[in-house]
């Protein structure tokens, strides 16, 4: 039985390691992903450019410029006396927003006891994220700032004195890199196995697989067994390069990291599993997986949108995403540093799932043809 | 005792007739050839067999297990063939036998004897370290037969293993087939080609998915109630046959072997005949008597089904 199901296995992992192409795409679109993410895809801003118009420049004024100049979110790309329209500023430039201070801004702020100097701010919200990030920004900037200038500091009524905890400096490298864990994945399992078992169906390898003493549990472990190994792989080089190149580090036990994820790697094959006893072409079976496992994953799983926000359909569907119970996982245990104590809930539901998975699978995996 | 027992098996595709009623039984230790066109049922036939596909009425027996109830005593005990070349393309001969004898089971200490001997019988020693994707035709076959053999089964069940073969390699590969019938294992291989029966013990010909008739070759072709005749060609060969009425006397008229072979079914004065035919195929030149083959009582068992 055990000989049986490693002479399976063995043959895979020949015909993994003679298809380089497809090896080459399962270790190089991770890091793909990675650079992507951590480089070109940063959710956070850096030297936006602003316009700063102000008819009469004063001191304050200039400082207070000055200081958001200072800043990595804001670079000042011009300054004027006169904006006359901002809407045409905004459509023929590269501005994302216009800081106007008015033309008595130095007097009105020694009279502030009449609701403060005005300085206003136009945002070019046609890009909602950036529009929201920057009107966070803006406000507490210009006070700081102003505050600064005029040596005032801040009256102490009340200080909200707010400090994120696990990720500090917010930095995005702490979110994409489980979030790209938890897709990367499932996508090379599911896929993978998909495609390795409805490839025997195509070439007709299977009639003669079928035809021999091979129990369907055989078939099945030993088939997926290599994917399992190759995904681990993944696993690491994606912690690894985190580490390496975003400074992410692994506040909790590795060790049990690495068990949860042969948890989540065994459910994502027995999704793919599951899809090979459907489909009969490898193109069929490409067209199933991609969209069951990617979209949910991407959209559903809380690694872009936060589960929170979803109306209770979605979260019911969000619900049977093995990710969404994943990224509680890996969160949990590169963030928090937390282990199985606190995670047993999320960890079991998916060792359920593949369970399951698998059980279905291999009743649907006809003996006969 | 019979090695495969088939009685009344019928099996329908959507709606589409494969098998309509086919029964016949094959002895052990011989060499039985299922003969029939590309869609006669051959391969449904087959893969009921090695137990692929169920059927949907009667009952087939291999080496006495059921095929319905005992499929993991068949598995064990028949070599298969699939008419598709099915090994791992991206492996190499010697990876995809030692493969198939893990699979099977076959003890570690006799896995490499039995290997060598394989090799040097399918005469793949000297390309054993080469991808099977990277063979020849017949090489393939070859190579799919010594997987099929790995695990010495007792019967043999061979899918078109010749279709798609040069000559020269499908002669080698009866011989091998020959070679493995004197050491005793039972086989069962069906063919398109008609040329082939007469290499087999016993025959069925098989057409739309029913027997037309079973029997040992020399048996079959003594029921030929026919005269023979073959027209030959002054130059070339003699291929197409006009639409024409065929002469009076002539029940059956059709192209063989480069040859036109007319069936008569009363006596005719041979060279009247030949100049009947001359006048609508101006190459007929000469004209003799001729030995039926088995595609001979083929073309007239379908003329008969037809009339009736």
């Amino acid at each position: 039985m055990i000989r049986r199901m490693i002479a399976i296995a063995a043959k895979e992992f020949r015909h993994i390691t003679r298809d380089w192409q497809t090896l080459m795409v399962v270790l190089i679109l991770p890091l793909l992903m990675m650079f992507l993410f951590g480089y070109a895809l940063t959710m956070d801003l850096i030297e936006v450019p602003v316009l700063i118009e102000d008819p009469v420049p004063g001191e304050e004024s200039s400082r207070i410029a000055a200081s958001i100049d200072a800043t990595t979110m804001f670079r000042i790309a011009g300054n004027v006396t006169v904006a006359s329209d901002a809407e045409d500023i905004f459509k023929r430039y590269h501005v994302k927003a216009i800081f106007r201070f008015p033309p008595h801004f130095s007097r009105d702020l020694r009279r502030s006891g009449h609701g403060g100097a005005p300085v206003q701010v136009l945002i070019d919200g046609s890009d909602p994220n950036v529009g929201t990030i920057l009107r966070n920004a803006v406000e507490p900037l210009v006070l700081k700032a102003t505050l600064d200038v005029m040596h005032i500091r801040q009256p102490a009524i009340v200080t909200v004195d707010h400090r994120v905890l696990y990720n500090q400096e917010q930095r995005s490298a702490l979110y994409f890199v489980p979030g790209l864990m938890a897709i990367i994945l499932l996508m090379i399992s599911a896929l993978l196995t998909s495609l390795a078992i409805t490839r025997e169906k195509e070439l007709g390898t299977l009639e003669q697989l079928l035809v021999s003493p091979l129990r369907r549990s055989e078939i099945v472990v030993g088939k997926i067994l290599p994917y399992i190994v190759l995904a681990a792989i993944d696993g690491t080089l994606i912690l690894l390069v985190g580490y390496a190149l975003f400074g992410v580090r692994v506040a909790g036990s590795i060790l049990f990291l690495a068990a949860a994820s042969v948890v989540y790697i065994f459910t994502s094959l027995a999704i793919g599993l599951l899809v090979s006893t459907v489909a009969k072409k490898q193109q069929q079976a490409m067209l199933i997986v991609l969209p069951a496992t990617l979209l949910p994953t991407i959209i559903l799983s809380g690694f872009i949108f936060p589960l929170a926000s979803f109306p209770l359909a979605l979260r019911c569907i969000s619900a049977m995403v093995p990710a969404t119970y994943f990224l509680q996982i890996i969160r949990g245990v590169i963030l928090k540093g937390v282990g199985l104590a606190e995670l047993w809930q999320p960890l079991a539901v998916l060792g359920g799932m593949g369970l399951f998975l698998v059980a279905v699978s291999v009743k649907k995996f006809k003996v006969r043809l | 005792m019979a090695a495969v027992e088939v009685t009344d098996l019928h099996k329908k595709f959507d709606g589409v007739t494969a098998l309509n009623g086919v029964s016949f039984s094959v002895n052990e230790g011989t060499l039985f050839g299922l003969i029939g066109a590309d869609g006669a049922g051959k391969t449904t036939l087959l893969r009921i067999l090695v137990t692929l596909i169920s059927a949907d009425r009667g009952s087939a027996v291999v080496l006495g297990n059921n095929v319905v109830t005992h499929l993991a005593a068949i598995r064990r005990q028949v070599g298969y063939m699939p008419q598709r070349f099915s090994l791992y393309q991206d492996l190499s001969v010697r990876e995809n036998l030692l493969f198939f004898a893990d699979v099977f089971g076959v003890a570690a200490t006799e896995r490499n004897s039995r290997m060598e001997r394989l090799l040097s019988f399918s005469r793949l020693g000297p390309f054993q370290n080469r991808r099977a994707g990277h063979l020849s035709g017949g090489m393939k076959q070859k190579l799919a037969l010594s997987c099929a053999l790995i695990h010495t089964p007792r019967l043999l069940i061979l899918d078109e293993p010749t279709t798609g073969v040069d000559p020269v390699s499908r002669n080698e590969f009866w011989e091998i087939l020959f070679e493995l019938k004197r050491g005793g294992i039972t086989i069962l291989v069906s063919t398109p080609y008609m040329d082939e029966a007469h290499l087999c013990d016993r025959l069925l010909l098989l057409h739309k998915g029913a027997s037309m008739r079973t029997g040992a070759p020399a048996e079959l072709l003594s029921t030929y109630p026919l005269a023979l005749y073959k027209i030959t060609g002054s130059s070339g060969s003699l291929t197409v046959l006009p639409e024409t009425p065929l002469p009076r006397g002539v029940a059956l008229m059709y192209p063989a072997a480069g040859a036109l072979h007319a069936a008569v079914r009363d006596t005719i004065e041979p060279q009247l005949l030949l100049s009947q035919v001359k006048s609508f195929v101006p190459a007929a030149e000469a004209i003799e008597t001729a030995e039926p083959t088995i595609e001979d009582l083929f073309f007239y068992l379908l003329s008969e089904k037809e009339a009736a």
